[in-house]
């Protein structure tokens, strides 16, 4: 009776941290798969220099470690000369979360951007023929069929997102890890980090149910 | 007046010539089969004609408008005007497989404001009922059988009253005891007067069905005429050989 109050106790310090978190996880994924559906359009759009610079987004932001680019945003944007003044961000919060958004969107532009190359070419050749238009063949035939094909995938970057949210405790954000660790030291036990991943697993497990329903529902 | 008029069209990929001065008359209500072996250039002709090839050289007339002229194309508007009396059906379908069958049928007219929705889900009822496919309304394409697959995708093409459909190997991928079913829509189709253009090996379909036998060799018409003319007395030798060797 008294350890589970205790842990109880426990429970409830960790979760407005717990808050946080999904906090960071909902603003990145509501933010970055439209953000990657855009990048993804203009990465393969026929304009050769945008083409270009997106592709040079999409290879830095994939080539450096979001840690590395977390603090890029939180340190580095307020020291560019002229600009860097109105690039500091006040918030802790709001810098990690731009790199967060900023990093999955590159992430997600890749994957929708598979899902794009996998459509038979035969669908755009039966959209023409019926007189469907450009933009209502990527709407209603390519987007369509690129969400089916790419559920999975984006399934897989999402859980892998939960567990990366865990990054933005180097900023000093108080999400569900830098509490954890906060409550650790203070009990001298590792009770915590167990509540702790206990909570990520639970939260992954959601998430990939979710995901599987989504496939089912969307198979065809 | 020709439903289809192709004059001298030419068309390279790179360094292959594929299609070296092609020219075809298709009138109102005519079933003209085009055969040859493959690589000779039938589905790039077939494809040029509904402007999903662009022809480097020649002139293509629909229902006597120009779609392109000397190789010069109309302008973008014109051509879906010009187009839209034009079907076509694919060797692999091509239906849309996150669609319903009815969906599939509908998309089209829907978006091009052809009726209004109540009388375009009546025509695709009207539609599936004459390809025998009007229980499998709210199925998947997944759903359904090779044969039933392309009934869809032809009754899909009849859902814009073409003028004129192709037909680009319609049962090239369909299991033998499925092609029965689809040739059997398609002799409908002729028999209502429906002007087809045919890419195809089934030659009882051609022989019985169409009226104008067009054989395709290396980029060329080599020969064409009436089925009794191209079966039983072809006069070039490479034509004979080909039909020799399918008939067989
Ligand atoms: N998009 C393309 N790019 C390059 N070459 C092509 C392309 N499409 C067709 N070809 C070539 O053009 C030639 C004619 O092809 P086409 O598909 O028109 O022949 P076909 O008569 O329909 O043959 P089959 O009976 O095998 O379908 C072939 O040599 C083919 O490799
Ligand atoms: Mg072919």
């Amino acid at each position: 009776m008294e350890s589970s109050n205790w842990v109880f106790e426990m429970l409830k310090q960790m979760g407005p941290g717990c808050l946080i978190t999904l906090k960071l996880f909902v603003i990145t994924i509501v933010l970055s798969i439209p953000l990657g559906l855009i990048v993804t359009f203009l990465y393969m759009s026929k304009n050769k220099p945008l083409s270009k610079a997106i592709g040079g987004f999409i290879l830095l932001m994939r080539g450096t470690p979001l840690l590395l680019q977390m603090f890029f945003v939180w340190f580095a944007l307020p020291m560019i000369p002229y600009v860097g003044e109105y690039l500091e961000l006040k918030d802790r919060f709001v810098a990690g979360a731009v790199a967060f958004v900023l990093n999955y969107a590159a992430y997600f532009a890749e994957i929708f951007r598979g899902g794009i190359l996998a459509i038979d070419k035969g669908q755009y050749e039966a959209s023409k023929v019926l007189g469907i238009s450009e933009l209502n063949t990527k709407i209603r035939i390519v987007l369509p069929q690129m969400f089916r094909t790419v559920l999975p995938s984006v399934a897989n970057e999402t859980i892998i997102l939960l567990k990366d949210t865990a990054l933005i405790s180097s900023l000093g954000v108080a999400d569900l890890l830098n509490e954890t660790n906060k409550i650790v030291n203070r009990t001298t036990n590792i009770t915590a980090y167990v509540l702790a991943a206990i909570l990520y697993l639970v939260l992954s497990y959601v998430l990939s149910v979710v995901f599987k329903k989504l496939e089912k529902k969307f198979s065809f | 007046m020709y439903e289809i008029e192709a004059i001298n069209v030419k068309k390279s990929f790179g360094n292959l010539e594929v299609l070296k001065g092609v020219s075809l008359n298709v009138k109102k209500g005519d079933v003209i089969a085009i055969l040859g072996p493959s690589g000779s250039g039938k589905s790039t002709f077939l494809r040029s004609l509904i402007d999903l090839e662009e022809v480097d050289e020649g002139s293509i007339k629909v229902c006597g408008e120009s779609l392109c002229e000397n190789g010069k194309y109309v302008s973008k508007k014109e051509k879906n005007r010009i187009l839209s009396k034009m079907g076509m059906v694919f060797q692999h379908f091509n239906l849309f497989p996150h669609l319903n069958i009815k969906e599939n049928l509908m998309l089209s007219p829907l978006l091009n404001k052809q009726a209004s929705k109540k009388e375009i889900e009546e025509l695709a009822f009207e539609t599936l009922k004459t390809v025998g496919l009007e229980d499998k309304m709210l199925a998947k394409p997944s759903e359904l059988s090779g044969g039933q697959k392309q009934r869809v995708a032809i009754a899909r093409a009849l859902m814009r009253k073409p003028e004129i459909i192709l037909f680009d190997e319609p049962t090239s991928a369909l299991d033998p005891e499925l092609t029965g079913e689809v040739l059997s829509v398609m002799s409908m189709l002729a028999k209502e007067g429906v002007t087809m253009v045919v890419v195809t090996h089934e030659m009882g379909f051609a022989r019985e069905v169409a009226n104008e036998i067009v054989f395709m060799h290396n980029g060329v018409v080599l020969e064409k005429g009436s089925p009794e003319e191209m079966f039983n007395g072809a006069k070039n030798e490479v034509t004979k050989a080909f039909l020799n060797s399918v008939l067989k």
